[in-house]
C-alpha cells in the first residue's frame, strides 16, 4: 500500500531523511518511532505530498507520488500532529468541504459524518466555528475528516496527542477495524506502549536513517519496545 | 526580557521592509534600496496632497496672525489620519495576535507584553501621522519666521502627537474589541465600524475644499472658539509658535491621557484577549447534506475566508463599497454630474467614455483579494497540499473570488455610468469590456505577486494583508497602469479617436491577461505546489 524506496530529503546541508526504505502492506498498522528531529515528520510529509523530496520514490497503491500526486492523495488521508484547520469554518462546513473535495456523495457523507461524530462525541459541536474548538476537538475533527472518503492508507503524525482517553481508545479500535478491512496505517508516535500494543510492524529511525524495522516480534524479541529503542539509541 | 520583546515586535512589524518573503532571508543591497524607494514614492504621493492643503492654509492664517490655528488644523488632520490608519491594527495586534497565548504563558508581566505590542501600533500610527505632519512642517518653516524654541517645539510636536494618536487608537481599538468580542459575527461588526470610520473620513475628504474655504472665511471666529487653555489644539498651536508653557501643558495633557488609557488597557487586556470568541453555543441539529464539486468547495472556502476576516474585507474589498456608493451617487446626482461633465468636456464629449472607464478601473483596483490570498493560507497550507486537488484549482478559486467580488459591483457602476451618460453603442460595449479585462488582469497580477512573494509565517493577519509587498504593488501598480494608459492617450490624442483607443486598450489588456492566466495555470501551479 505504501512503498518508500531510498527516500532522501535534505534541508540545506542537513540530511533530514537518508536513504530510507519501507514497505507497508494492506492490513498492517505500521508504527514509526524515533527521537525528536529523527526525520519522522519529514518522511510522513513526503509520503503525503506536502514536502518535495530530493531522491528516492514513494508509491501509494502502486502510484508514484512524484508522478501523480493527485491520484495518490485520493487514496490516502493525513492526520497531522497539530491540526491547524480552517478556523473561519464551522465543524460541519469543514467536513462538507473535505467531502466535496473527495467527491463523497450526499448519502455517504451523511452516514459517515454522523457515524464518526456520534462515536467521538462531536455531533453537538458541529455548528460551532472551529476557532472555538479545543485542541482535542480539532484533533477529533481532523480524524473524522480523514475518514470521510474511506481512504486505503492513513498516515498519522502523533495522532493520540490531545485526545481524551475515550477518544484515544476509540481511535485505536478504528485503526484496527480499518486495517482488518484491508486498509493500511502508517503512524508516528512517542508512546511506545501504544505502538507495542497496536502495531503489526514497527520502524525505528535515527538521524534520518532507518536503524531497525520488522514485525513487532522481530524488533523487540522478548524484551519491551522501550528497552529496544533505548538500547538502539545508546548503540548509535 | 523587555528588550527581547521589543525586538520581536519590531521584527514582526517591519519584516515587510527587510525580509524577502520568498526566501525568508533578510534583504540586502539593491533589494532593500528598491523597497525603501517604493515606500518613499508612496510617502511622496500622499504627502503632496497634504502639502497642497498646508500651502492653502498657512500663508493666509499667518497673515491674520493665526499661525497657531494652522498648526492646530494640520495637527488635527494628522491625528485623524494616524488614528484611522492604526485603529483596527490596534485591535488586531493587541488583542488578536496569534502569539498572545504563548507570551501570556511565559513569565512576562502583562504590561510588558502590552508595551511591546503598542510599540508596533505606535510605529504605524507615527508613519501615517507623518504623511501629514512632514508637509505641515515644511510649509510652516517656509512661511513663518520662527524662533529657535519654535523650531524645537515644532519638531517635538509630531512626536507628542504620535503618542496622542496611539492613545486614541487604543481607546477605539479597545471599543472595537469589546463590541466584536460580544458579537457572534465579529468580522461583520468590525467591518461596519470600519465603514463608519471610513464614511466619516471621506465625508471630510470630499468636503475638504469647502471646509478649507469656510475655515479661512471664519478664521477669527473659529480661533475665538478654539482658543482656551483647556483645548489641546490651541496649546499645540501656541507651542509650535515657540511658547514654552503651552508646550509643557500640551505634552502633559497627552502623557496623562495616555497613562489613563494604558492603565485601563492593562486592567482589561487579559479579559479581552482570553474571551471565548463568538456568542452563545449553538447546538448542531442533524439534517440533510448536499454534495458539491471540488471547485465549488474551494470557491466557498475562499468566500468564507474573505467574509471571516474584517482585516481582509476592509483592506482588500473596499472597492465593493466604493463602487456601489459611486453608482448610487451617480444616479442620485445625475443632473449635477452630467451638467458638470458635459460642461467640462464641451466639444470633446467623445472623451467621456474613456474617462468613465478609467474611473471605474481605478475603483476596481481597490479590490485586491488575490494579492494576500496565498499568504493567508498560513499554517493551513498543509490542508490544501494533502488534498487531491491541483495547485491550479486552488489558484483558480482565489481568482474566481476576486472576479465575483469585483465584477458584480463594477457591473452596477458601469450600468449607472451608462444610464446617466447614454453613450453610443460602441462605447457602451467597450467600457464594460475594458473594465472586465482590467479586473481579470489585476486579479491575476495579485496572484502572481503573492506566489512570488508569499508570507506564510505570520502571527497576525495584518502582516500579509496590510504589510505585504504584493498588496502594495498590486494596488499602486494597478493605479499606475490606469494612469499610464490615460497618459498614453493624452500623447496620442491627435492621432487616434477615443473609441479606437479603447479597442486597442482591450487588446493590450487581453494579451497579458491570457499570458498571465497561462503562466498561473502551469508555472504558477508548480510554484504553489512547491511552497
Amino acid at each position: 500500500m505504501l512503498r518508500i524506496e531510498h527516500l532522501t530529503k535534505t534541508y540545506g546541508v542537513k540530511k533530514a531523511v537518508d536513504d530510507l526504505s519501507l514497505h507497508i502492506a494492506p492490513g498492517e498498522i505500521y508504527g514509526f518511532i524515533g527521537h525528536n528531529g529523527a526525520g519522522k515528520t519529514t518522511t510522513i510529509k513526503s509520503c503525503c505530498g506536502i514536502l518535495q523530496f530530493d531522491a528516492g520514490e514513494i508509491y501509494i497503491d502502486g502510484i508514484s507520488i512524484k508522478d501523480n500526486p493527485i491520484a495518490c492523495k485520493r487514496h490516502l488521508a493525513y492526520i497531522p500532529d497539530n491540526p491547524d484547520l480552517y478556523e473561519f469554518m464551522t465543524g460541519i462546513q469543514f467536513l462538507n468541504f473535505i467531502a466535496d473535495i473527495f467527491g463523497v456523495s450526499a448519502a455517504d457523507r451523511k452516514e459517515r459524518i454522523y457515524r464518526y461524530t456520534d462515536m467521538l462525541g462531536l455531533t453537538d459541536d458541529l455548528a460551532q466555528p472551529i476557532s472555538a474548538y479545543s485542541h482535542g476537538m480539532k484533533q477529533k475533527l481532523a480524524i473524522i475528516a480523514a475518514l470521510i472518503h474511506e481512504p486505503k492508507l492513513i498516515i498519522m503524525d502523533e495522532p493520540f496527542v490531545g485526545l481524551d482517553p475515550k477518544a484515544s481508545h476509540l481511535l485505536k479500535e478504528l485503526m484496527r477495524q480499518i486495517c482488518d478491512a484491508g486498509g493500511a496505517i502508517f503512524f508516528s508516535t512517542h508512546v511506545l506502549e501504544v505502538a507495542e500494543k497496536l502495531c503489526d510492524k514497527v520502524a525505528i529511525i535515527k538521524g534520518g536513517k532507518l536503524i531497525k524495522s520488522g514485525t513487532m516480534e522481530e524488533v523487540k524479541g522478548y524484551t519491551s519496545l522501550e528497552d529496544v529503542f533505548l538500547e538502539l539509541e545508546d548503540e548509535q | 526580557m523587555t528588550k527581547a520583546l521589543f525586538k520581536k515586535q519590531m521584527m514582526e512589524s517591519f519584516a515587510w521592509v527587510y525580509r524577502d518573503r520568498k526566501t525568508g532571508k533578510n534583504r540586502t543591497g539593491a533589494g532593500l534600496v528598491i523597497y525603501l524607494l517604493l515606500y518613499v514614492v508612496v510617502f511622496g504621493m500622499l504627502g503632496s496632497m497634504f502639502y497642497m492643503m498646508a500651502e492653502s492654509l498657512c500663508p493666509p492664517l499667518i497673515q491674520m496672525d493665526l499661525g497657531w490655528l494652522y498648526f492646530a488644523i494640520m495637527g488635527l488632520v494628522s491625528v485623524v489620519l494616524g488614528v484611522f490608519a492604526s485603529v483596527f491594527n490596534t485591535a488586531e495586534a493587541l488583542y488578536r495576535a496569534k502569539d498572545n497565548d504563548l507570551l501570556l504563558s511565559m513569565p512576562i508581566p502583562i504590561d510588558r507584553i502590552i508595551a511591546a505590542r503598542l510599540s508596533g501600533v505606535y510605529a504605524l500610527g507615527l508613519l501615517y501621522e507623518l504623511f501629514a505632519m512632514v508637509p505641515t512642517l515644511m510649509v510652516w518653516f517656509d512661511s513663518f519666521e520662527i524662533s529657535a524654541a519654535g523650531v524645537v517645539f515644532s519638531l517635538l510636536i509630531p512626536i507628542v502627537l504620535s503618542v496622542f494618536v496611539l492613545t486614541l487608537s487604543c481607546i477605539l481599538g479597545w471599543v472595537v474589541s469589546l463590541i466584536s468580542g460580544k458579537s457572534k459575527n465579529k468580522s461583520f461588526v468590525t467591518v461596519i465600524l470600519s465603514l463608519a470610520f471610513l464614511g466619516a473620513y471621506y465625508a471630510f475628504y470630499f468636503n475638504a475644499y469647502k471646509i478649507l474655504l469656510e475655515v479661512l472665511a471664519n478664521a477669527q471666529s473659529i480661533a475665538t472658539n478654539v482658543s482656551g487653555f483647556w483645548n489641546p489644539l490651541y496649546l499645540m498651536g501656541l507651542a509650535a509658535e515657540g511658547k514654552v508653557l503651552p508646550m509643557i501643558s500640551f505634552t502633559g495633557m497627552v502623557i496623562v491621557l495616555f497613562a489613563v488609557v494604558y492603565f485601563i488597557i492593562n486592567r482589561s487586556f487579559l479579559r479581552i484577549t482570553t474571551a471565548n470568541p463568538g456568542a452563545a453555543k449553538v447546538k448542531y441539529r442533524k439534517g440533510t447534506m448536499k454534495a458539491g464539486s471540488a471547485d465549488g468547495a474551494l470557491f466557498r472556502k475562499e468566500l468564507k475566508r474573505f467574509a471571516g476576516s474584517s482585516t481582509y474585507m476592509m483592506n482588500c474589498g473596499l472597492g465593493i463599497i466604493f463602487m456601489i456608493v459611486a453608482a448610487a451617487a451617480l444616479l442620485l446626482q445625475r443632473d449635477v454630474i452630467t451638467e458638470v461633465a458635459l460642461g467640462m468636456f464641451e466639444g470633446h464629449e467623445d472623451l467621456l467614455p474613456l474617462l468613465a472607464v478609467a474611473a471605474v478601473c481605478m475603483l476596481t483596483t481597490m479590490n485586491d483579494t488575490t494579492a494576500p490570498s496565498i499568504s493567508l493560507e498560513g499554517k493551513n497550507l498543509w490542508l490544501i497540499k494533502v488534498l487531491p486537488i491541483s495547485g491550479w484549482q486552488v489558484l483558480k478559486a482565489k481568482l474566481k473570488l476576486h472576479l465575483l467580488l469585483t465584477f458584480v459591483p463594477a457591473t452596477i457602476l458601469v450600468a449607472s455610468v451608462e444610464t446617466i451618460f447614454c453613450f453610443d453603442l460602441l462605447s457602451s460595449i467597450l467600457i464594460p469590456a475594458v473594465a472586465a479585462l482590467y479586473i481579470l488582469l489585476m486579479g491575476e497580477i495579485g496572484l502572481v505577486l503573492n506566489l512570488l512573494m508569499p508570507n506564510l509565517n505570520w502571527t497576525s493577519e495584518v502582516a500579509p494583508v496590510k504589510q505585504s509587498a504584493a498588496v502594495m504593488i498590486t494596488l499602486f501598480g494597478g493605479w499606475a497602469i490606469v494612469i499610464a494608459i490615460g497618459a498614453l492617450y493624452a500623447a496620442l490624442a491627435s492621432f487616434i479617436k477615443p473609441a479606437l483607443y479603447m479597442v486597442i486598450v482591450c487588446v493590450v489588456l487581453l494579451v497579458p491577461a491570457v499570458a498571465v492566466y497561462l503562466w498561473l495555470k502551469y508555472k504558477g501551479a508548480r510554484i504553489f505546489a512547491s511552497l
